[in-house]
């Protein structure tokens, strides 16, 4: 365990004034620390979104303790396997056949076939160039009614390349088939969350007439199947962008990138976007705007001064919501987040002339094991890695947007701010559960 | 188009002979591109006058992704696009992962869909000793493997550990054995010798050549015999051979 060995606290390099950050990287990457606020989800997480799947991670023995937990603290132990990767693999170079034959065997003795079977192969497949296409294959063609997909549990592909969260996102929706499109069906996709059906991008798209469709709320694997017959893949976290331009390509469903926005013209152009290809006439938001500022001062009414905290897992615009806050009047004091997207450019430099002593604080630093903080101030956190690293048990405990969206996702936020403001929460016993809102006990 | 490994055991000639064979095809009008996949780097260094070429490994080491394709590629004699794959640095490292790092790359970075070559070499270091070597017999790779072996007992040991691979790969849909290069060192019965693994390992030996100083002559000129010395026997038997590559892949040249 690291320990402090000078008796001092010191953020140099962990913290920073967001005047002095800079884009894209504010921190030197090294050593880093993993705080115990575990309610973003993982690949395990994501990859039970497919209904009746079963997932089978390959690797050596120590790498599968964090997967195996994820599995059994979801309540699904019962979808997940594991083929131990030992050194006589690697000397005999039967890796391909470890994979084929621990596959068929995991099969033999499964109560009941599943419809499709993730296998998450790993950094050693990697280095040592294993055959996957050999691999499934011959996995295809021994079980021609079993869906193989393949998915990667490998850490080296963290900082180069596709991340292993957009791959994921991106593998979720590998499994659809090409099928006739109806046109008046439309997916969202690349999201662990329902989005609110009071936002306005659901009620666009429901009000025209159109079905809508989302892995979240699939209960069948055909229901999944049937999200190929989608005409167009909406994506709003930046992480399922290439999700949506991969089925464009693959399927040919065209796919609407509207990010996820506290701003209010951005809001406006997307939702645009959408009734043009919805083709419907330009809504009106003026009413939806009117309610949004409405919370806004709400909420600033009671939350008064009071220091805001926010982090990236708690939405995936940190920046845009800080800039929306300070713009309002809030006392946002602190933002968590170790790389700033290519979205957030212009909040980031927005920030930076207009708040530039707000301090931008890494969440992996190896500093931050020692920075947690139980201040006696009343401070206000918005995600959970947030509210672990102030010691506040005032947190709005929400991961990646929590399914909020445009306008109402605004008007929502600051009734969830106001409610956190209010209301305590036992901090350390809610964000140690991984995957909130997935179906972990 | 056409793909094509060369094995065999170290300094046994392999570049040497890639290279004439790209040379000859290139003659011939065929695109081609040479892939060196020798941690040294120099498989394809006769096609440039000698000079060293930047490698896939050494871009991907400095640039991480931020190149492009052609960075990788430098276009020598009769047009024939050179690619090194390059490798670890001495004593440390993995060559095999080297090769594999640099295949993908190339893949990633649509070299063979943007080139479109006629005939795709692959020259690949001695013997197969793990999984990165065999990476180019894989199915998207070569189609075809020849193994350059002399009368000496360690080349013949090396390409029958080399078919062995090739063997043992049976059913995955990886190259196929085309055939044995008989690369001569004058060594005693060595035409019967090499006649007998290829006897062993069902296969046939589908081109010799002479041992003759017009070989290094050239090299020392950093150029092929095709380019240096065009009209020569040993100039000839590579032409030759190439053409007998090419009808082992089901291609024949007027």
């Amino acid at each position: 365990m690291l320990k402090i060995v000078n008796g001092k606290q010191d953020e140099a390099g962990a913290g920073i004034l967001i005047k002095d950050a800079k884009f894209p990287s504010p921190f030197v990457s090294g050593l880093e620390y993993s705080p115990p606020a575990r309610g973003a989800w993982n690949i395990v997480h994501t990859g039970m979104l497919i209904p009746k799947s079963h997932q089978i991670f390959i690797c050596t023995q120590g790498c599968l303790r964090g997967v195996v937990l994820t599995a059994a603290e979801m309540n699904a132990a019962n979808r997940f396997s594991t083929i131990a990767v030992r050194e006589n693999n690697v000397l005999d170079g039967d890796m391909e056949s470890l994979i084929i034959d621990g596959v068929t065997d995991i099969l033999s003795k499964l109560k009941a076939k599943p419809r499709a079977i993730l296998i998450f192969t790993s950094c050693i497949h990697h280095f040592m160039g294993c055959d996957l296409k050999l691999v499934y294959r011959t996995l295809r063609e021994r079980f021609p009614d079993i869906d193989f997909t393949d998915c990667y549990m490998n850490p080296i592909m963290r900082k180069s390349g596709m991340t292993p969260d957009q791959k994921m996102r991106q593998q979720l929706y590998s499994l659809l088939k090409p099928v006739s499109v109806h046109k008046k069906c439309i997916n969202i996709i690349g999201n662990n969350l329902p989005t609110e059906e009071s936002s306005e991008l659901v009620r666009m798209i429901i009000e025209n007439g159109f079905e809508l469709k989302d892995i979240t709320g699939c209960k069948t694997y055909e229901q999944y199947l049937s999200m190929a017959e989608s005409a167009a893949n909406i994506s709003y976290n930046p992480v399922a962008r290439i999700s949506g331009d991969t089925l464009q390509t693959r399927l040919s469903q065209k796919h609407l990138y509207l990010p996820l926005s506290y701003d209010y013209a951005e809001i406006e152009s997307n939702l645009n976007q959408l009734a043009a290809y919805l083709h419907i006439k330009t809504p009106d938001f003026t009413e939806e705007k009117a309610k949004a500022e409405k919370a806004l001062k709400s909420a600033k009414e009671i939350i008064g001064d009071t220091p805001i905290a926010i982090d990236y897992t708690a939405t995936m615009r940190p920046m845009g919501l800080a800039r929306l806050l300070i713009e309002h009047g809030f006392n946002v004091a602190a933002v968590y987040a170790d790389t700033i997207n290519e979205e957030e450019r212009q909040d980031f430099i927005w920030l930076k002339e207009n708040s530039p002593i707000m301090k931008l604080y890494s969440t992996v630093h190896v500093k931050m094991r020692f920075l947690s903080q139980n201040s006696h101030k009343k401070l206000l956190a918005i995600g959970q890695k947030a509210a672990y690293f102030t010691g506040t048990s005032y947190f709005v405990n929400i991961v990646e947007g929590g399914g909020m969206y445009g306008f109402d996702g605004i008007y929502r936020l600051m009734q969830l701010m106001e409610e956190a403001f209010l209301r305590e929460k036992d901090t350390k016993s809610l964000i140690q559960v991984k995957g909130l809102g997935c179906c972990s006990l | 188009m056409i793909k094509i490994a060369v094995y065999g055991k170290g300094g046994i000639g392999k570049s040497t002979t890639v290279s004439n064979i790209s040379a000859a095809l290139a003659q011939q009008g065929m695109k081609v591109m040479q892939i060196g996949c020798d941690p040294k780097a120099d498989s394809t260094i006769t096609l440039h006058n000698g000079i060293m070429i930047p490698t896939v490994l050494d871009l991907i080491r400095k640039k991480s992704n931020g190149f492009f394709l052609e960075d990788m590629i430098t276009v020598g004699y009769s047009g024939i696009l050179c690619v090194e794959a390059g490798g670890p640095t001495p004593g440390l490292g993995c060559a095999g992962r080297g090769i594999i790092a640099a295949l993908e790359k190339l893949k990633e970075k649509g070299a063979y869909k943007i080139y479109n070559p006629d005939v795709v070499l692959y020259d690949i270091l001695g013997d197969v000793v793990c999984g990165g070597f065999s990476m180019p017999m894989r199915s998207g790779y070569a189609d075809k493997v020849f193994i350059v072996t002399s009368g000496e007992n360690m080349a013949i040991h090396a390409a029958a550990n080399i078919a062995m691979a090739i063997e043992n790969f049976r059913g995955r849909g990886y190259a196929q054995l085309g055939g044995l290069i008989l690369n001569r060192r004058n060594v005693k019965n060595e035409e019967k010798k090499v006649q007998e693994l290829a006897d062993d390992i069902n296969s046939g030996i589908i081109g010799i050549l002479d041992r003759s100083e017009i070989v290094q002559q050239a090299e020392e000129l950093n150029k092929t015999v095709v380019e240096a010395f065009p009209d020569s026997d040993m100039a000839m038997q590579y032409k030759i051979l190439a053409l007998n590559l090419l009808k082992s892949c089901g291609k024949e040249l007027d």
